[in-house]
């Protein structure tokens, strides 16, 4: 069974998703209602599927997601929301979180998102393939930071993540494309990856450039 | 401006109690001048007290400012010689005269400033007996004074009011702020929940859910603020199209303001939400609808999709051949106006509707 963790800060909502999750089949952990206790208890739990609020009331989603993932790497994170706040979401997205849903989704559409991101399948609403597209097209614009070429879309991913944010799903996509829904899926997976992967040597960089080289030497 | 108006009542009685005093010994009655410029003190002193209280600044205190003038002005005929008058001598209140004047202007604005003025232009005149160079001058003078303070004071209100209506502006949008923040984390949660609940529960609560599914959607558009990162002038798109969103209707838009111009703004709102009507007609009220914002370099494209049944091939030219202008027709003639294009592409599986702008 797979073990998941539910963190919010509405106690009845919580509750309600934890309950969903069971009938579901799921094993529900853990419950959080702050991002510090969220952070500590996933931490220690280890869950293999988070399901996080963005608003928690004692610090930002962003944050939680790095805690989280700085304890256990390994876990999967669907972001829920009741706000569609997009500059938290794409970050939220950008720090690792493999999905993200607002709360207003269905039952089903809800439970099929958990199915998908305790496989490692990258959760995309239209919303979200949106926000990815717009992320790309400004990193595009905007001018190279010294040292790496900022990520770009290949021409078909750009053709499958603008179907997407259109609302066609992967089999729609899959059938108009005439490719496989498995490979559609890897190219939405890849423009997240990319997007990721330089989020974080983005952080790297900054890390060294603010503090690192000036930590004197003990040698 | 009040202020100012009462120091130059004091500044022009001064100066015509030093011209008083100069030449009152070739007057015909120095006592009746120095009665005139007694009233003219009297009536500074109350006009000053009166003009300093808003509420009392209306019609009845500029009549009667202008009545005292103009009688303490007529009252010259009986203390200056004929003469002197008809020579271009000054009258008792010289640039006194200017007072009601400038009040006028100040309360009425530029017409009831020329008024006043053209009133003791014409006093002024039928005083002298005859036009000289010095009545149109003191006219002309007294004219342009009322003509101008009206238009500043006019200038003045004017900024006054944008400057409230900024403030006002800028209080509204701190409140909505932090009434956005209390509904983040109350209300929508809530009304999300009931939505969620409503729709396991099935039956009525099915239907309570939908509608309060409907409401989290539009309570959502409306509160969430966006920093106001464009020029006046100027709209933020994604705020433009936010008000499509439904749990019908999914936007797919950029972390990033788009900005555009106002006027283009609203073309492209009517262009998307006459796209969007078009779905609801041709696709059923439980037809799906995106609508997909996205900025390329300099171009920018507006994406509306419907998951119906689409066109039947023809049916948009035979709808021009019969020379009824759809929907389509009409999105396509907003798109032109504003220098785009529109594409409507239909395929089984839904319609597209794509806009672009070139910016």
């Amino acid at each position: 069974m797979t073990k998941i963790m539910v963190v919010d800060d509405h106690p009845m909502w919580r509750e309600g998703v934890a309950r969903d999750l069971a009938e579901a089949g799921y094993d529900v952990i853990a419950t959080a209602g702050e991002g510090a206790q969220a952070i500590r208890v996933g931490g220690s739990l280890k869950p293999e599927v988070m399901v996080l609020d963005l608003q928690l009331p004692d610090m930002s989603g962003v944050d939680v997601i790095k805690g989280v993932m700085a304890a256990h790497p390994n876990v999967r994170i669907l972001v829920l929301s009741a706000s569609a706040e997009h500059q938290d979401v794409l970050e939220a997205v950008k720090a690792g979180a493999l999905g993200y849903l607002v709360k207003s989704a269905g039952h089903d559409e809800f439970l099929e998102a958990v199915r998908r991101t305790a496989e490692g399948d990258a959760v995309f609403t239209a919303g979200l393939a949106g926000l990815v597209l717009g992320e790309y097209r400004r990193l595009a614009a905007a001018p190279v930071s010294s040292g790496s070429e900022n990520p770009r879309l290949t021409d078909r991913e750009t053709e499958i993540l603008r179907l997407v944010a259109k609302g066609l799903s992967y089999r729609q996509i899959a059938d108009r494309l005439v490719l496989s829904h498995r490979t559609v899926q890897n190219h939405v997976q890849n423009t997240l990856g990319k997007l990721q992967l330089h989020n974080r040597v983005e952080l790297v960089r900054y890390a060294i450039e603010q503090g690192l080289d000036d930590t004197p030497s003990n040698s | 401006m009040w202020r100012a108006l009462t120091v130059f009542r004091f500044a022009s009685l001064g100066y015509a109690a030093i011209l008083m005093a100069n030449s009152f010994r070739t007057y015909e009655r120095p006592w009746l001048g120095w009665a005139v410029l007694g009233v003219m003190a009297a009536w500074s002193i109350f006009a000053s007290i009166a003009y300093a209280e808003k509420k009392r600044r209306g019609w009845p205190l500029l009549i009667a400012d202008l009545v005292v003038t103009l009688a303490v002005l007529l009252a010259s005929q009986w203390v200056i010689p004929p003469v002197l008058l008809q020579g271009g001598a000054a009258t008792i209140p010289m640039a006194w005269v200017a007072s009601p004047v400038l009040a006028w202007a100040s309360t009425g604005g530029r017409r009831a400033g020329v008024f006043a003025a053209l009133t003791i232009g014409a006093a002024d005149l039928w005083l002298r007996g005859s036009v000289s160079y010095a009545t149109v001058n003191a006219t002309v003078l007294l004219v342009l004074a009322g003509f101008v303070i009206g238009y500043v004071v006019h200038l003045a209100l004017e900024s006054e009011a944008r400057m409230q209506a900024a403030t006002e502006l800028e209080a509204a949008t701190r409140e909505r702020e932090r009434l956005a923040r209390g509904i983040h984390d109350g209300v929508l949660q809530v009304l999300a929940l009931i939505a969620r609940r409503g729709a396991e529960l099935g039956g009525e609560a099915a239907e309570l859910g939908k509608l309060a599914g409907q409401q989290e959607s539009a309570l959502r558009a409306l509160v969430s603020v966006q920093q106001p990162a464009h020029q006046a002038g100027e709209a933020d798109l994604r705020e433009t199209l936010g008000q499509f969103a439904s749990p019908l209707v999914e936007l797919a838009l950029p972390a990033t303001p788009v900005p555009v111009p106002q006027g283009v703004a609203l073309e492209l709102a009517a262009a998307v939400g006459s796209a969007l009507d078009n779905v609801r007609v041709h696709c059923g009220p439980a037809a799906k609808a995106w609508v997909l914002l996205e900025l390329e370099g300099p171009a920018i494209t507006v994406t509306v999709r419907d998951n119906g049944p689409g066109i039947p091939e023809g049916r948009l030219d035979q709808a021009a051949a019969e020379g009824r202008l759809g929907v389509a027709q009409s999105i396509v003639g907003r798109m032109r106006d504003i220098g785009g294009t529109a594409l409507i592409t239909s395929a089984a599986d839904g319609t597209e509707v794509e806009l672009r702008y070139p910016k």
